[in-house]
């Protein structure tokens, strides 16, 4: 019932165009993972919806009902700020309790008390709990945030790179909570992230802002597969897609400016000659460094691979994805 | 031995310095440097202090500076705690102190909120409201007793005006009932927008992703104030009180310009009755001891304040 729509929004702050008539429609229960560089729109996006910020045109409907004139409050949205935002005077567990304490939710003393303790558990800061705000690395003053997010059963959750300041383990454990409780509650849920695994695994829709334009919205593998430029190219994939000349090899059709290339799309053993400036081992993946016609080619190869610098091996495009002058993508389906 | 450039480098560094200045050590320098401001301090804070206490034991009158000293122990403590007079001051004084302080309390808080927001022109406002808190305590005084004037003071024509009494049936400086508020009412109309300043400063302290947050928490501004701009502005506030409290407890220039400490000694505050004592009966001796009693009361209530704004601050 928390259907959220955005029908052609813009806002501007004084020169600037934070957003451009951005249409959007996100489906309740749905996970949308907006995707952009800093200064794209992405915070803009999320405050709007909570109503932090009122647009200049445009109209956003959550639950089939306009809000544009409802409160922060009348929303019934909760949301993580990218710059965390406690409340520096109180204790990590008054921070937590804050949103409980609200006269709309009426909530009583031992309730609190259990849920800020089940919440102070999940994000792992129990032994935290009688510290002051200030008193935090920036890793638990995050948590502390998504905390008072979690505490509440809100319509829509909001989170602002809500995991950027945790380390490589929280950030992969509490991924899968977030994912989880977001899935049980059946909320509709806006994320903002740079990270990749993150953006894969938990969006069910990905949204990419380029300057305050949405340019894509659509499922991960969609996106991922089918990007409309090649801006939303090098928003997904590790390592990031190459962008080479689209004539350095043949079979180019007529048009294509840009030739791009993941690692998946490119074929070894055959076809061209290129030689191996770099073996990078990171465990899991093995990337490889190529020079190729004097552009640097970068892709997988097998974990084990016994490629060393200075090796010839060739390769070969497969199904690539072509981009005109512009950078439009000409190929549909993969 | 290598003539690289690092050991010449090495060997051009002259010793240190300080060392060798007149063979005197680092530490001796330091004491070279601070002994002037040591001797100051002893000199114009510490020895007065001391003879203080010495003079407050003894029945010295320094209008008689040939008579002979006499130590007559705990007699002028015993005298004073048992005058009447000294504790119709403290009243007085105590008096002044609380509703002053609870008016510019209120007020300059109130103030401050409603200059904190965002409305043009504000910075204009600031500054007006500012203007008091500059002018001498001797200036403020001497026209606020004009503006009491019965016949043609402006304070007495607009209390006349919205009370329809008439402007001449009221003394404000010459009542007895009167005069312990008319000293309250200009002090607070003078020191007011300094607490106002210091409450402004503690609003401005508060960033507002902290409100946008409660806001999302669907705290209503209610609550918001309660629970977030209060207990935030508190240590400014009770720096603001710690400031007035001191100033007040020896508030002694504007009074005196304003009522003399009169009628009767309806207004005599602590500071003109010590004044009166030490300056003009010339009791030397027991105005010292009275001098010595407020500064400890001064000093323990400063103290006991100064923790508890700690506290508030550490909370
Ligand atoms: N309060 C503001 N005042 C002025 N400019 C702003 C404000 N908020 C955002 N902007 C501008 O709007 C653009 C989008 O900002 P934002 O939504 O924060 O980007 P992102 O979160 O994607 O990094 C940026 O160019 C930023 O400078
Ligand atoms: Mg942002």
């Amino acid at each position: 019932m928390s259907e959220v729509v955005l029908e052609s929004v813009s806002k501007r702050f004084g020169d600037t165009l934070a957003l451009a008539d951005v249409s959007m429609v996100v489906p309740d229960g749905a996970f949308v993972v907006l995707l952009g560089p800093t200064g794209a729109g992405k915070t803009t996006t999320l405050r709007l919806i909570a109503g932090l910020d009122r647009p200049d045109t445009g109209n956003i409907v959550i639950a089939g009902q306009s809000v544009l004139d409802y409160t922060p409050a009348q929303r019934d949205v909760a949301m993580v700020f990218q710059q965390y935002s406690l409340y520096p005077h109180l204790t990590v567990r008054e921070n937590l309790a804050f949103p409980l304490k609200s006269p709309l939710l009426n909530t009583p003393a031992d309730e609190v008390e259990r849920k800020v303790r089940a919440v102070a558990e999940t994000l792992r800061i129990p032994h935290k709990l009688d510290n002051k705000a200030t008193e935090l690395s920036g890793g638990e003053m995050q948590r502390v945030s998504i905390g008072r997010a979690l505490v509440r059963q809100p319509q829509i959750y909001l989170m602002d790179e809500p995991l950027s300041s945790l380390d490589a383990k929280l950030r992969a454990e509490l991924r899968v909570e977030l994912k989880h409780i977001q899935a049980n509650l059946g909320a509709t849920m806006l994320y903002v992230t740079h990270d990749q695994i993150e953006a894969m695994t938990m969006a069910t829709h990905i949204g990419v802002l380029e300057e305050g334009r949405l340019v894509q919205f659509g499922a991960p593998r969609d996106v991922y597969e089918n990007p409309v430029s090649t801006y939303v190219a090098t928003r997904l994939g590790q390592p990031r897609i190459n962008l080479l000349p689209a004539d350095l090899f043949p079979g180019a059709p007529s048009g294509a400016e840009t030739i791009g290339l993941r690692p998946e799309h490119i074929v070894q053993g055959e076809g061209q000659p290129a030689t191996v400036l770099r073996v990078e081992h990171l465990g899991d993946q093995t990337r490889l460094h190529l020079r190729f016609g004097g552009h640097e080619v970068v892709t997988t190869t097998e974990v084990h691979s016994h490629h060393a610098q200075g090796d010839e091996i060739s390769i070969r495009p497969q199904s690539a994805l072509y981009f005109d002058a512009a950078g439009t993508c000409m190929t549909t389906g993969a | 031995m290598s003539e690289s450039p690092i050991t010449r480098m090495a060997e051009a560094t002259p010793q240190p310095l300080a060392r060798k200045v007149r063979g005197l050590s680092d530490r001796a320098i330091a004491w070279i440097f601070v002994a002037p401001t040591i001797f100051l301090l002893l000199a114009v804070n510490i020895f007065p202090l001391i003879w203080t206490i010495n003079l407050s034991f003894t029945n010295f009158k320094a209008n008689r500076p040939n008579r002979e000293v006499e130590y007559i122990g705990l007699r002028n403590y015993e005298r004073i705690l048992t005058d009447s007079d000294i504790w119709l001051s403290m009243q007085a004084t105590a008096h002044f102190l609380f509703w002053t302080i609870f008016f510019q309390v209120l007020i300059g808080f109130t103030l401050a909120w409603l200059i904190n927001k965002k409305f043009k022109g504000n910075d204009l406002w600031t500054t007006i409201i500012v203007l008091p808190m500059m002018l001498s305590p001797a200036v403020v005084g001497n026209f606020w007793t004009f503006l009491y004037q019965p016949q043609i003071g402006l304070f007495n024509y607009v209390v006349a005006f919205f009370t329809g009494a008439d402007p001449s049936s009221f003394e404000m400086l010459g009542s007895v009932q009167l005069a312990p508020w008319a000293i309250v009412i200009v002090d607070t109309w003078m020191w007011t927008p300094f607490v106002m300043l210091i409450c402004l400063a503690g609003l401005r302290s508060i960033p507002d992703y902290i409100y946008e947050a409660a806001e999302i928490d669907r705290a209503s501004k209610w609550r918001q104030f309660w629970t977030i701009t209060v207990p935030m502005v508190m240590p400014f506030l009770m720096l603001a009180v710690l400031f007035r409290g001191i100033e007040n407890f020896k508030m002694f220039d504007l009074v005196v310009q304003l009522t003399g400490g009169g009628p009767g000694s309806t207004t005599e505050l602590a500071s003109i009755n010590l004044k009166r004592e030490a300056f003009e009966k010339w009791r030397t001796g027991y105005s010292s001891a009275f001098a010595i009693i407020l500064f400890v009361t001064v000093f323990g209530l400063a103290s006991i304040y100064v923790k508890a704004l700690n506290k508030v601050k550490d909370r």
